[in-house]
């Protein structure tokens, strides 16, 4: 029989690839550094998805309890790769744990790392506790316990979202775009708006890249039906006047200086390169592309392929990238992953 | 300093002192001409609520500021200073001292309703020009304008009687903005008027003139048409919180409480 298929972090990527090879009968072992499945939808606990507005423990689990039913998915929760050797057809991987694992060819889908504001000290995060991330207010959401104030619990009255926190900005290297945050704030001031109808939402721009079909479904809606409001604006700083939040910046549409009061301020943090890239990129041998994501070897012909032979790439590895789209493009490296087996098993 | 920049200074933010001592120090001269800042400190919540439960105003939060509205707008072609996208920005953002700044070339709008079929959006900026104008009026900000004061002279007498009698209609708007009524141009049409209309349509006119007949079986329509308008005009007084609690329960209850 020939080898499994390694396949490196348990997300939306990595569990679609398990369940696909699972599916047409291929053998695979899913390497899962956390204890738990389900990646950043799981572990950072999101609330309810787009596009499909299922919560993540309902949409994310299912595909986690799909892969743990699986007979021919090996998981092995807790454990790093250390070492990567052999070729196409034969690899040895050496987890963490000592062990070590025959398998034909590997796939990475090792995600990203939610940027951290600390770097964006001017906006006031580590400063001041009603100045959150998307991800913490995520967690109110998914907790069940609502948007509040970490401060003293109270019901924002008015709440900004920084939109590109970590993003397109030169100043921290953050050289690109996190495509999903616009989106995922729009989806947000609904939220909130829908939670606490008396709570004013302003979201601070510099362009908004809801694309595609999320134009209608997010930003007209979000202005249409819950009166959210977009100011074009790059925020100078966060700072507070001892009650309030207070946020400077320039109102770029009337050419003024504005100065005003929040009690929530939220960034929208971007898609960080996975903070182990290096040492993915040196145990598997694979080059990172210059932003600092893993590389992908070929745009057209095969998608899923990196500057290795037998090892792919899926999802937000490659890049800031959707929930749905990582699961497809899990599925797509699967393909790819079996299809390199076949000369191997030709021979065997 | 650059054109831009200096478009940005506001002639009464520039503050001069003939004498100016800092710290001890003489500062007068060139150095005693003070820009001040003019930061947006807070934004008013209600005031797109408002714009937006008159007539037209609607959809303005709808606006996403492309410009298309300014870019087709006739006005804004003679004169640059009218800036529907720039207004729809300040009402939806409450900046209201910055929008009564141009109150007075806001009702300046022609109607001519390019804008609303330039909008992406579907923000109608023709109607929410018209509720802007509306918004200032009853917030006491303008004036009301005469061809205001026509139309509810003219739509009052419609609504009492079914129709109209001109000369009474005439007397009341001359009355209402402060016009005599013997103008000379009015003076020679009645003696036009009587020299050439048959006696019988003279006879007509005047005695509409002293009875003001009422189409018949009016009364009906005339109070369904009058309580609508009350209704209307209630709901938009206290849309702008300009009515106090009284007079809200008078109107909850059905009375007339037109101003």
């Amino acid at each position: 029989m020939n080898q499994p298929i390694l396949i490196v972090g348990a997300g939306p990527a990595g569990l679609a690839a398990a369940h696909a090879l699972a599916r047409v009968g291929q053998r695979s072992v899913l390497v899962e550094k956390e204890d738990r499945l389900g990646g950043a939808p799981i572990l950072s606990g999101y609330a309810k998805l787009v596009p499909s507005g299922e919560w993540a423990r309902d949409a994310i689990g299912g595909m986690v309890q799909r892969v743990e039913s699986e007979t021919l998915v090996e998981v092995r929760k807790g454990v790093k790769v250390a070492a990567f050797d052999g070729a196409p057809g034969n690899f040895t991987a050496t987890l963490s744990d000592g062990t070590s694992v025959r398998a034909g060819a590997a796939i990475l889908t090792t995600g990203f790392t939610h940027f951290d504001s600390l770097n964006k000290p001017e906006w006031g995060f580590g400063t001041f506790p009603d100045v959150v991330t998307t991800t913490q207010v995520e967690q109110m959401i998914s907790s069940g316990q609502g948007v509040r104030c970490p401060s003293d619990g109270r019901k924002p009255k008015r709440v900004a979202i920084l939109l590109c926190v970590g993003s397109r900005d030169r100043q921290i290297g953050r050289e690109w775009c996190s495509k999903i945050c616009c989106t995922v704030s729009a989806n947000m001031a609904m939220e909130i708006r829908e939670e606490l109808p008396d709570c004013h939402v302003y979201i601070y721009y510099m362009d908004i890249r809801t694309f595609g079909l999320y134009e209608t479904k997010y930003y007209w809606k979000s202005q249409e039906e819950f009166k959210v409001k977009y100011i074009k604006a790059r925020i100078a700083e966060v700072t507070s006047d001892g009650d309030k939040l207070i946020v400077k910046g320039e109102d770029t549409l009337v050419k003024r200086p504005i100065t005003i009061p929040f009690d929530l301020v939220v960034h929208a943090i971007g898609m960080d390169p996975n903070v182990d890239n290096k040492s993915i990129s040196s145990v598997f041998g694979v080059d990172l592309e210059p932003h600092g994501y893993l590389g992908r070897g070929n745009f057209y012909g095969n998608t899923a392929e990196t500057s290795r032979a037998g090892v792919f790439v899926a999802g937000a590895a490659t890049g800031p990238e959707t929930i749905d789209d990582s699961i497809a493009q899990g599925s797509a490296a699967a393909l790819a992953a079996l299809g390199a087996l076949q000369p191997a098993r030709a021979s065997a | 300093m650059p054109i831009h920049e200096q478009s940005l200074i506001r002639p009464e933010n520039l503050k001069t002192h003939d004498e100016l001592v800092m710290d001890g120090v003489d500062v007068s001269g060139h150095w005693s001409t003070f820009i001040e800042s003019r930061v947006v400190t807070d934004y008013n919540e209600a005031m797109q609520d408002e714009i937006a439960a008159l007539p037209g105003g609607e959809h303005i939060h709808r606006c996403w500021q492309c410009g298309s509205c300014t870019n087709s707008c006739t006005v804004n072609a003679i004169n640059p200073d009218f800036n529907p996208r720039y207004w729809i920005y300040l009402a939806r953002m409450g900046m209201e001292s910055e929008l009564l700044r141009d109150k007075d070339i806001i009702w300046q709008c022609v109607s001519c309703n390019k804008c609303t079929y330039a909008c992406p959006r579907d923000v109608v900026p023709e109607g929410v020009m018209k509720a802007m104008s509306h918004w200032l009026e009853l917030k006491g900000h303008t004036p009301m304008s005469p061809s205001m004061h026509f139309d509810e002279v003219f739509a009052d007498q419609v609504i009492e009687r079914g129709k109209i009698e001109e000369s009474r209609v005439m007397q009341r708007f001359f009355k209402r903005t402060g016009q005599p009524l013997f103008q000379d141009w009015f003076v020679e049409m009645v003696k036009q008027m009587l020299r050439h209309l048959p006696v019988g349509m003279l006879a007509r006119m005047g005695l509409a003139s002293v009875l003001a007949p009422s189409t018949s079986g009016w009364s009906r329509a005339r109070d369904a048409i009058r309580e609508y308008a009350d209704e209307q005009h209630g709901k938009h007084r206290r849309a702008l919180g300009l009515d106090n609690l009284i007079e809200t329960a008078k109107q909850d209850a059905g009375a007339p409480a037109r101003s």
